[in-house]
């Protein structure tokens, strides 16, 4: 039976309550002793041989007869007014088919822009040209030849604080007394840090590909979320969600900036609409550098207060987030939940900037504001002479203060004794001695928290025919996370079939299996309940289907590895001969993820130390290893989870030591908005990891007891470093990253 | 202009514009679209391709500078199944979102060809130019060192 | 001789390619990976791409105690000459750590050592700064922490590692254009740009490298260079150290917008830094003593 309850649900700390569809006969989780076949065990990643062999087909491939390609021009300046635009030259261009700019009319409804007169941030789009080919839209652009006069811009924090550029409300949230809290503490500890503006800087860049026919709309998108963009457009455009087909077979890479259509596809069916060709828009490197988003740059003061003991009795944390010219607030979340303290506040501001708005980027504001508390509790350690790690199990909590909800599940003491056990933290000091290579050493830690339990809507549907075949359907798109792979294993186990008698697909929305967005490390645990609750419905047809043709009892059956067999081994079967007389019927079964546990929250855990090497005399800091120990609930396939976090510790790292925006004072735009110049680990860099997992399903989150992974990595990685840095010199550098030129400054 | 370009052992006549990119062309004239473009400024390696047996930035390199040679792409590794390197790469999950993939398939067969035995070092040394935004490192390192460990001695 | 035509010509002989790279707009391309960021960035006017590749003008060889590299030599065929240059230690060292292994498949000696400035607002279309023909030095009112050390119109950051390698090691260059031939130090090859001549290289229009003529080898010499990360970034500072009996010569880049001969005996003279990229004395500091360490007999 399916019902429709009231649930709660979360997106990267968004907490909604929604109607949701929820189904009885969802199976029982597995239990956390239950062996496995499958789930649990390294396998290679289904869309393997397809991507090493150059076959994937992303939406920078889709390539269709009589297709339009679009060049963009962009805003020159942080703040502008266009003054001209020569829109004749461009359509005299040869092959030019079409411009749009900010005078024209277009067919869908928009707050502002996307086509600007007045840009208020550097790459703002002013106009598009649609040609034949990409050589002749570039020429349009050029034909454009735009005039601008200058605008005073600020994109200094400073300057934008004393003029009180603060975008809406400042966000103040608290419990207990903070004041008097701080004011009567032992031990007191105050730090200011920076944090850059990071790009997300996925090797694909944003792009769609829009074909308009007959109002039907097909949309060939890189976007982590087909569903969104379904929406976004069907909306947009006001056609029904029906008539439009968005599809991303691959996407390369997203890391939060793709969430639904996107400007690019908006245009490309505007520019299919008027021209009636399919129209491909790919932002070419500097483009996506310039306006595809951002993880905003903060600034950070964090107070705290603690007993002589560790215990902490105040935290007190302000932020000011460079977010453009509106955003979001959760920097403070870590301040308000990491550690247990009655007295807390939290304080968040929005500075009004010409900058391009920042969006999602992998643990959006969470790792900006684990990065400051972290340091800070390393400041606190060092004032108390106490181990860093053990003022952080001192300080342990297992609810979550904001809501004093029970976690679901939180293995954090464990990944702090795992972690120290791996890494050798206790003997940490012996680094300091001299080296002979001259280099100073440390070893820092940092603990990661972040929702990632997922939740409803979310759905599958599995088909197994004639041949055998169990075909998966689901709504989600893999971003390269996995995700694919690991509903292709939790169906085959609960099915009891051999992985490669289970296909699944993904990343289209004609099949109308609705999949949530890939973000907020939530589609795992929202899809991978569902694919199973599908599978247990085919599962329980086909035992009743051996029932009948190898007549027994059905409840005597089970089907393991492909095999039906009877609990007395008498019977022992290939399934196939059940599915072989099925003929052209198939076997149906579809699944939904189903409502949270109420009154609990669900949270990822973790803790990772970092051992750095710094060259004072030339500022270089390299990471030589990192252990990370998460509480990820079960671990699916350890083979894609280990890549997960090896992924996330390196961008994490880079944040760290290289990756940062550079804005030009006297233009207010992007200096370096290149791959050369902007820095993102190359092979060289990676240092030694060690990577575990306490790996405790999640009963009471959901069927398969997984919890997400996307975002944890990540997120205790800088602060781990920033921390081994100031072990390793005695010296806490106040911004990040550590470039050799703040390095030099630094220890200077 | 014209030129005859020499791709995959195949002989194609062509009708391009004189600075257009060899990974222009190879995507937009040869349909040959596992060649990726990152960049386009010679700083990711996604446009990897071999000519005369060495791996070069196809985004950077003019189309008519490669007439003459021969230009094999990640379609033409590929042409008689998957070689041992690129099932190590599943092996080893060297992927993630796989846009890197072709590239770093490309330069790691160039890498084996000159050096079937790399050391740690000899791979990341030589396979540097080859970013990847997921951070699939690690596998990939793994993966190309498991091919020398096989490679006759 | 050919006649000149717009876009790409790859003459067989040289006498013809000095012919055509005589008529205005021509451009020598050696592997053109920094020629085509050029075009793609709109920098300079190119009517003509003259690509050296069918010149024979490639290749190493050692006469007489010295060494001779063609023009169109690539970097990763210096690699491939261990033997030959073995005795050049800081050539090796520095080509090593160029660029990336697909870049150097490509990119030519004479193409590294004639390579644009890396300078974020020469290359940037938002901007057209004073060395690409406009009024102001962008980086001097704005964002040059990565820039030079030097006073003057231009503060950018010469980016060639080969080019201190092959100073240090006193290098020559064979120049040669339609007007006939010459040869000069490696170091002259270079100067300070002016209000009328706004290029880093002096070389005459139409005149091209030939080769690069290193002498007898050092007794000892040596490359460090410190980047934005363990591989593939330009050197923000990079020292090559040679060192020929008692005399050790040392050539820098990163610190000037040419390479820059240090006074062995105030290596810092003259590079007092901007506020934003005096870090790099620092730097620069530490690899003259590591690099004098690592020469010394
Ligand atoms: C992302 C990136 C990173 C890089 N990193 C580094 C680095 O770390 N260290 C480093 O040293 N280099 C680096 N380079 C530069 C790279 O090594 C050069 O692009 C390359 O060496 C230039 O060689 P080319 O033959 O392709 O030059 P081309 O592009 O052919 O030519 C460059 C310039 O030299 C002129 N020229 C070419 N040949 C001659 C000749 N014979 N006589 C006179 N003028 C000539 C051309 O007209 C042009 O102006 C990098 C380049 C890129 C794109
Ligand atoms: S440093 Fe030189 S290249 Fe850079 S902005 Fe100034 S003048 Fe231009
Ligand atoms: S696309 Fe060629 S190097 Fe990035
Ligand atoms: S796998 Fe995504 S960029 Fe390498």
């Amino acid at each position: 039976m399916t019902r429709l309850v009231r649930s709660i649900t979360e997106m990267e700390g968004r907490f909604e309550e929604k109607w949701v569809l929820v189904s009885d006969d969802e199976p029982e989780a597995w239990a956390s002793d239950r062996p496995l076949a499958i789930v649990g065990h390294e396998t290679p990643r289904t869309t393997g041989p397809t991507r090493v062999s150059g076959a994937a087909r992303y939406t920078t491939d889709v390539s269709l007869p009589g297709m339009l390609h679009v060049a963009a021009l962009r805003s020159p300046l942080a703040h502008g007014r266009v003054t001209g635009l020569n829109r004749e030259a461009a359509l005299a261009v040869p092959g030019v088919r079409a411009v749009l700019d900010s005078t024209d009319t277009l067919s869908f409804r928009s707050r502002s822009g996307p086509l600007y007169a007045e840009p208020e941030h550097a790459g703002a789009l002013l106009a598009v040209v649609a040609a034949d080919t990409l050589v002749a839209a570039r020429a349009g652009v050029k034909a454009l030849a735009l005039t601008i006069d200058p605008l005073p811009f600020v994109i200094d924090v400073d300057e934008a604080f004393r003029d009180q550029r603060i975008d809406g409300e400042i966000a103040e949230e608290s419990r207990g007394d903070v004041d008097a809290a701080l004011a009567g503490a032992d031990v007191r500890v105050e730090l200011t840090v920076e944090t850059p503006t990071q790009l997300q800087t996925a090797l694909e860049p944003h792009g769609a590909v829009g074909w308009w026919t007959e109002g039907e709309l097909t949309c060939w998108v890189s976007t982590q979320g087909i569903f969104d963009a379904r929406s976004e457009l069907a909306k947009r455009f006001s056609v029904a969600p029906e008539r439009v087909r968005v599809v991303a077979d691959f996407i390369g890479g997203g890391f939060g900036a793709k969430q639904g259509a996107g400007v690019e596809a908006l245009l490309a069916v505007e520019l299919s609409r008027r021209t009636g060709r399919p129209v491909r828009f790919i932002n070419d490197r500097h483009g996506e550098q310039l306006d595809a988003g951002s993880r905003p740059a903060t600034r950070q003061t964090v107070r705290l207060g603690a007993t002589g003991q560790g215990d902490l009795v105040a935290i007190d944390s302000e932020v000011l987030t460079s977010f453009g010219m509106t955003g979001w607030r959760a920097v403070n979340t870590p301040a308000m939940t990491l550690y247990r303290c009655a007295n807390a506040r939290g304080v968040e501001a929005n500075l009004k900037l010409h900058l391009r708005q920042g969006n999602a980027f992998r643990a959006p504001m969470v790792l900006e504001g684990v990065t400051a508390v972290e340091q800070a509790m390393d400041e606190l350690a060092i004032t108390l002479g106490i181990d860093p790690l053990d003022l952080r199990r001192r300080n342990f909590v297992d609810v979550d203060q904001p809501s004093g909800l029970p976690y679901t599940s939180n293995q954090l003491l464990a990944c702090y004794d795992r972690v120290a056990e791996l890494s050798g933290w206790v003997g940490r000091d012996a680094l300091l001695e001299p080296s002979e290579d001259g280099l100073l050493r440390g070893m820092g830690c940092a603990t990661q928290i972040w929702w990632g339990g997922g939740g409803p809507p979310s759905h599958a549907t599995i088909r197994i025919g004639g041949d055998g075949i169990a075909t998966v359907v689901t709504g989600i798109q893999d971003i390269g996370t996995g995700t694919l792979t690991a509903a292709q294993m939790v169906a085959a186990e609960e099915l009891g079939l051999p992985l490669d008698r289970v296909r699944v697909t993904g990343g289209d929305t004609r099949p109308n299996v609705y999949g949530p967005v890939a973000g907020g490390s939530q589609t795992s645990p929202s899809v991978l309940p569902a694919v199973r609750g599908a599978a247990a419905e085919v599962k329980r047809t086909l035992l009743q289907l051996a029932g009948d043709v190898f007549e027994a009892a059905p409840a005597d059956l089970d089907l393991v590895n492909g095999r039906f067999r009877s609990s007395d081994g008498a019977l022992d079967e290939p399934y196939t001969e059940v599915t072989g007389k099925l003929g052209n019927a198939t076997v149906d079964g579809s699944g939904m993820r189903g409502a949270n546990p109420d009154g609990m929250r669900a949270n990822t855990f973790g803790c990772q130390v970092a051992q750095v090497a710094v060259d004072p005399g030339t500022g270089e800091v390299r990471v030589e290893h990192v252990w990370a120990v998460h509480d990820i609930g079960r671990v699916i396939n350890p083979l894609g989870a280990r890549s997960q976090v090896e992924g996330g510790i390196l961008q994490g790292m880079a944040f760290a030591l290289s990756e940062e925006v550079a804005f030009d004072p006297t233009t207010g735009v992007p200096t370096n908005a290149w791959l050369d110049d902007y820095k993102i680990p190359s092979i060289a860099d990676v240092p030694a990891m060690t990577i575990a997992f306490v790996d405790v399903p999640d009963t009471a989150l959901n069927n398969v007891g997984a919890k997400g992974l996307g975002e944890p990595p990540i997120i205790p990685t800088p602060a781990a470093i920033a921390n081994a840095f100031r072990h390793a010199t005695g010296r806490r550098a106040l911004a990040l990253p550590l470039t050799r030129a703040r390095v030099v400054e630094t220890l200077a | 202009m014209r030129l005859t370009l020499l791709v995959n052992d195949e002989r194609h006549e062509l009708e391009i514009a004189h600075t257009a990119r060899l990974a222009d062309v190879l995507r937009d004239e040869l349909g040959l679209v596992g060649t990726k473009i990152g960049c386009g400024e010679g700083a990711c390696g996604a446009c990897a391709v071999l000519v005369d047996g060495r791996a070069v930035n196809s985004c950077l390199l003019l189309a008519a500078a490669a007439e003459g040679h021969s230009v094999t792409t990640i379609e033409g590794i590929s042409r008689d199944g998957l070689t041992p390197l690129q099932q190590a790469f599943i092996a080893e999950d060297a992927l993630q979102c796989g846009y890197c993939t072709a590239g770093q398939v490309v330069a790691a067969t160039a890498l084996l060809a000159v050096n079937p035995s790399p050391t740690v070092e000899d791979v990341r040394a030589g396979m540097v130019g080859n970013l990847c935004r997921c951070g699939a490192y690690p596998g990939i390192e793994r993966a190309i060192l498991r091919l020398g460990q096989v490679a006759p001695a | 001789m050919s006649v000149l035509r717009s876009g790409y010509v790859r003459p067989t002989s040289l006498g013809e390619a000095l012919q055509l790279l005589a008529q205005p707009g021509a451009r020598p391309m050696g592997g053109g990976t920094d020629l085509a960021g050029l075009i793609d960035r709109g920098i300079g006017q190119v009517a003509t791409i003259v690509d050296l590749q069918a010149l024979a003008l490639g290749g190493i060889r050692g006469e007489e105690g010295r060494v001779v590299i063609g023009a169109t030599t690539t970097l990763s065929d210096l690699l491939d000459a261990q033997d030959m240059l073995a005795p050049y230690t800081a050539l090796l060292e520095a080509t090593a750590q160029a660029a990336s292994p697909l870049l150097r498949n490509v990119g030519t000696v004479a193409g590294n050592l004639c390579q644009h400035t890396r300078c974020w607002y020469y290359r940037g279309p938002e901007w057209t700064c004073w060395l690409g023909g406009g009024d102001t030095c962008y980086a001097q009112v704005g964002d040059h922490r990565k820039h030079g050390l030097q006073a003057g119109d231009c503060i950018s950051a010469h980016p060639s590692d080969l080019a201190p390698a092959l100073i240090a090691c006193a290098a020559t260059v064979q120049l040669g254009s339609a007007w006939g031939d010459r040869d000069i130090d490696l170091a002259d090859l270079y100067r300070r740009p002016t209000a009328t001549e706004r290029s880093l290289v002096d070389l005459e229009p139409g005149e091209i490298i030939l080769s690069v003529t290193l002498p007898a080898p050092p007794d000892s010499s040596v490359y460090l260079r410190a980047g934005e990360r363990q591989g593939f970034s330009f050197p923000l500072v990079g020292l090559a150290a040679a060192r020929h009996g008692e005399r050790v010569s040392m050539c820098a880049v990163g610190v000037a917008n040419t390479p820059h001969v240090l006074d062995p005996v105030d290596p810092l003279a003259g590079l007092d830094g901007h506020p934003q990229s005096a870090w790099k004395r620092t730097v620069l500091a530490t690899l003259v003593e590591r690099s004098l360490a690592t020469v010394a007999p």
